[in-house]
């Protein structure tokens, strides 16, 4: 009984490999990206890439940062390409032999600071920003900069509280990486936290659900969003305010690379070359709020343009070794411990 | 002419690639493994530095080692060539505090480790990679443990430093080979330009011309040109004595033939049939005497002519020199002169000879003794000696010759100023040449109170069939 049905299993998949090999080139030119970027947001540079290149099966699968770090980690099935914000994750990977280099005349002409070893590219270009209801401005005078938040936050904690939200470093790479890069910046990044901490700030895993509460009024004041999605989200909500750090911007990078057991790398390498590319860097610019890093890319989003809205304060994460230092597990531990700690440092103040 | 087998021009330039290429890949592999040696020295700074860095941050807060990880160490190991970085921490009771690679470190590795800072290549994920390992001791409130740290990275920037430093090397020899070969190039040229020079002179030598060779050539071919030198003045001198042969042979061979000529000339004025007969008489001696002397010039060119001995075969002298010594005896010529025969060696006496040859030298030195000394005379042929060599001699106690004439004696037409006989003059000369073919010279002394003495030495030799003499 089991033999028969295994005997028709096998004919089921022979017939279908023999329609597979026999049938369009579709079958052959499967691209599966694992990838930590909404794809509504991202959606301009795939359909171009999709009209350029008909015969590819694009697999396009968003999912959490953490969630794509353990897929590409999963030697079973490997991505063909792999896309996160989580920088020191991504970093990792490649630092673990998990990315393989790509030889393009996009890759080599990439700025150096936004590579690492050929292999992963930081691609976009992303403020991180505050953003804040309305209202709040008619309260409060509304943070331009990061004291400013400190001395909001130690002033109107009463009007603030519960109030406020940031990245979850626990649930997010990125919110993760974001303070451990402003606690690097500055010691006082902790009195911020210690102060948050003490007007019960709310902890989210994505600058989505941020949004979302600020819209909904649950939130008045929001530290450490993605610009990207906030400044989309603004255009459509104009109770939002959207506030770029006057004394210190850091600027997040999603990076992209070609998996190493990248079942289709002819084809993984023509994607990222494309997102390298000038023509997919001026859809960036100008059909996606991701911000382009090349100089001759004119749009709207534009590191360049960025640069001069925003003065020379914007700090990118800086691609090298010492992202790998993040995700060393003692001390993301001993961060989580002391965020733990700071967080209840202050007391509550009296009802 | 012989095809010339070898160019010294190629052999140098072989020599010179073997010894490159000998020595270049000996210099080579030395300069490769020298700029990894170099490059691991000045990368291995790196590593310490961030061991150190993290061995810095290493804290024993509640009794557990904990670290946290300083990103500038990880930052000094990535190096400029942003290398992969492996970090690896174990205390000693075997506890892992971090990791981020499991790395292949082996229990004899720790144990090094434990002694001293060490470093060393290793094959991580497949990659060749440079480890560094060291033992840290840490103080805690509550627990002294040390803890070992090993760090690591690839090896692209070790790589690029060698191959870097290798192309030095490398294009470092290259342009010294280059040089050697246009230096040696350069130096074979002028070394061989006296050669140049010394064929250049040869060459335009007449046939005839034999004076010595005057050029300015290096010590090493001096010799060579003296050499040559000595040649010429050798065919000079070879020459002369031909042309005073031919001369002297003319001049010879014209006083009977003149002789002839007046004496028919005076015999054709008469027709006296005695006078005649007398003409004809003195004609045919003196014929006679002509064709013997053109017979000897002919027996004297053709022992300076001939090729080497190869009819030398050992023969009984003493039997030799009986058996002429009687054949003279019984000739009318000996009957003025008194010839004896003195063997005064351990006969029989065997040496290594032509027989013909000898035969001559003996004939010519009796016919010469017989001339050139008044009747009456005694003349002794004797055989003196030991057991390795004899002394053939022959003795007269004629007149002798004067002391400056001796040496000269052996030459031919050399009479020693005597006009008074019928000798050819090319007796001795003959039989000097015959000793000369059995590697002797013949030497002519004046004897006391007077007389001549004629003698050879000749080597004795084994006695044919074995048989001791």
């Amino acid at each position: 009984m089991t033999g028969r049905l295994h005997f028709g299993l096998g004919l089921l998949v022979s017939l279908c490999l023999g329609v597979g090999s026999s049938g369009a080139a579709r079958g052959d030119q499967r691209l599966v990206i694992e990838a930590a970027l909404d794809r509504q947001i991202v959606e301009p540079v795939l359909a171009a890439f999709a009209a350029e290149n008909p015969q590819i099966d694009l697999d396009y699968r968003d999912r959490s940062t953490l969630e794509v770090d353990r897929r590409a980690r999963d030697p079973e099935s490997p991505p063909d390409v792999v896309i996160s914000s989580a920088m020191p994750w991504q970093l990792a990977l490649s630092n673990d032999g998990m990315a393989q280099p790509l030889d393009a005349p996009e890759a080599d002409q990439w700025p150096a600071w936004a590579k690492w070893r050929n292999e992963v590219f930081g691609f976009t270009f992303e403020p991180v920003v505050m953003a804040y209801r309305l209202e709040l401005a008619s309260h409060m005078p509304p943070p331009e900069t990061h004291r400013d938040l400190l001395d909001l936050l130690t002033r109107y904690r009463q009007w603030l509280d519960g109030r406020v939200v940031s990245y979850s470093p626990r649930k997010s790479g990125v919110g993760y990486t974001l303070f451990q890069q402003d606690a690097r910046y500055t010691p006082r990044a902790w009195d911020l936290i210690a102060a948050m901490g003490a007007a019960n700030v709310d902890l989210e895993a994505t600058t989505q659900r941020m949004l979302e509460g600020l819209s909904d009024g649950r939130y008045w004041l929001g530290y450490n969003l993605l610009g990207s999605y906030a400044m989309v989200w603004a255009q459509t909500h104009p109770d939002i305010i959207v506030q770029v750090p006057n004394d210190y911007s850091l600027v997040m990078m999603r990076m992209a690379f070609v998996h190493r057991d990248a079942p289709h790398p002819e084809v993984a390498k023509r994607f990222v070359s494309f997102l390298l590319s000038q023509r997919g860097q001026h859809i960036l610019a100008g059909q996606t709020p991701l911000f382009s890093v090349r100089d001759d890319v004119i749009g709207p989003y534009t590191a360049q343009r960025l640069r001069d809205q925003v003065g020379d304060h914007l700090y990118p994460i800086p691609i090298n070794a010492t992202l790998l230092a993040f995700v060393d597990p003692l001390r993301r531990q001993s961060f989580l411990r002391r965020w733990d700690r700071e967080l209840q440092i202050l007391e509550p103040p009296e009802p | 002419m012989m095809p010339p087998r070898t160019s010294l021009k190629r052999r140098l330039t072989l020599w010179l690639v073997v010894i490159v290429a000998g020595l270049g890949t000996l210099l080579l592999i030395e300069a490769y493994t020298s700029a990894r040696k170099a490059a691991d020295r000045a990368m291995d700074g790196q590593l310490e530095a961030a061991s150190l860095t993290i061995a810095e941050s290493l804290q024993w807060p509640e009794g557990n080692p904990t670290l946290e990880m300083p990103a500038s160490a990880l930052q000094i190991l990535a190096t400029r060539w942003q290398e992969r970085v492996f970090y690896w921490l174990q205390a000693d009771n075997g506890t892992t505090i971090t990791q981020n690679a499991d790395l292949p470190i082996t229990a004899a590795m720790r144990a090094e480790a434990r002694q001293h800072p060490v470093y060393l290549d290793a094959i991580h994920d497949g990659q060749p990679i440079r480890l560094s390992g060291r033992e840290v001791d840490s103080a805690g409130w509550d627990t002294q443990e040390p803890v070992q740290l090993w760090v690591g990275h690839t090896r692209h920037g070790r790589d690029l430093l060698a191959r870097e430093l290798f192309r030095k090397s490398a294009t470092r020899f290259a342009a010294m080979v280059l040089i050697t070969a246009a230096l040696v190039g350069i130096a074979m040229h002028t070394m061989l330009a006296p050669l140049r020079r010394l064929r250049q002179a040869l060459r335009e030598r007449r046939a005839e011309e034999n004076s010595p060779l005057m050029l300015d050539v290096p010590r090493e071919m001096q010799e060579l040109v003296e050499t040559l030198n000595r040649l010429f003045a050798d065919q000079r001198h070879h020459r002369d004595a031909l042309l005073r042969f031919i001369a002297d042979a003319s001049h010879q061979l014209k006083t009977p033939l003149a002789g002839l000529q007046s004496t028919s000339e005076l015999a054709l004025t008469s027709n006296e049939p005695g006078v005649w007969h007398q003409a004809l008489v003195t004609v045919h001696d003196s014929a006679g005497r002509t064709s013997r002397l053109a017979g000897q010039m002919l027996s004297l060119t053709r022992l300076q002519h001939l090729g080497p001995l190869h009819e030398r075969q050992p023969l009984a002298l003493d039997r030799l020199m009986r058996e002429i010594t009687v054949d003279w005896a019984d000739r009318q010529d000996s009957r003025d002169h008194d010839l004896g025969l003195a063997i005064e060696a351990p006969a029989p006496v065997w040496v290594e000879g032509e027989s013909w040859a000898l035969r001559e030298l003996l004939n010519n030195l009796i016919d010469n003794a017989f001339r050139y000394t008044p009747p009456g005379s005694e003349i002794t042929l004797a055989l003196r000696g030991d057991d390795a060599w004899v002394t053939l001699a022959i003795e007269d106690d004629g007149p002798g010759v004067d002391a400056e004439s001796l040496d000269r004696l052996t030459r031919p037409f050399e009479r020693g100023h005597r006009q008074d006989t019928h000798g050819s003059g090319l007796g001795l000369a003959i039989a000097d040449s015959i000793a000369v073919r059995h590697g002797s010279r013949l030497q002519v002394s004046n004897r006391t109170p007077r007389g001549l003495r004629v003698c050879l030495r000749l080597p004795r030799c084994q006695p044919p069939g074995g048989s001791a003499g």
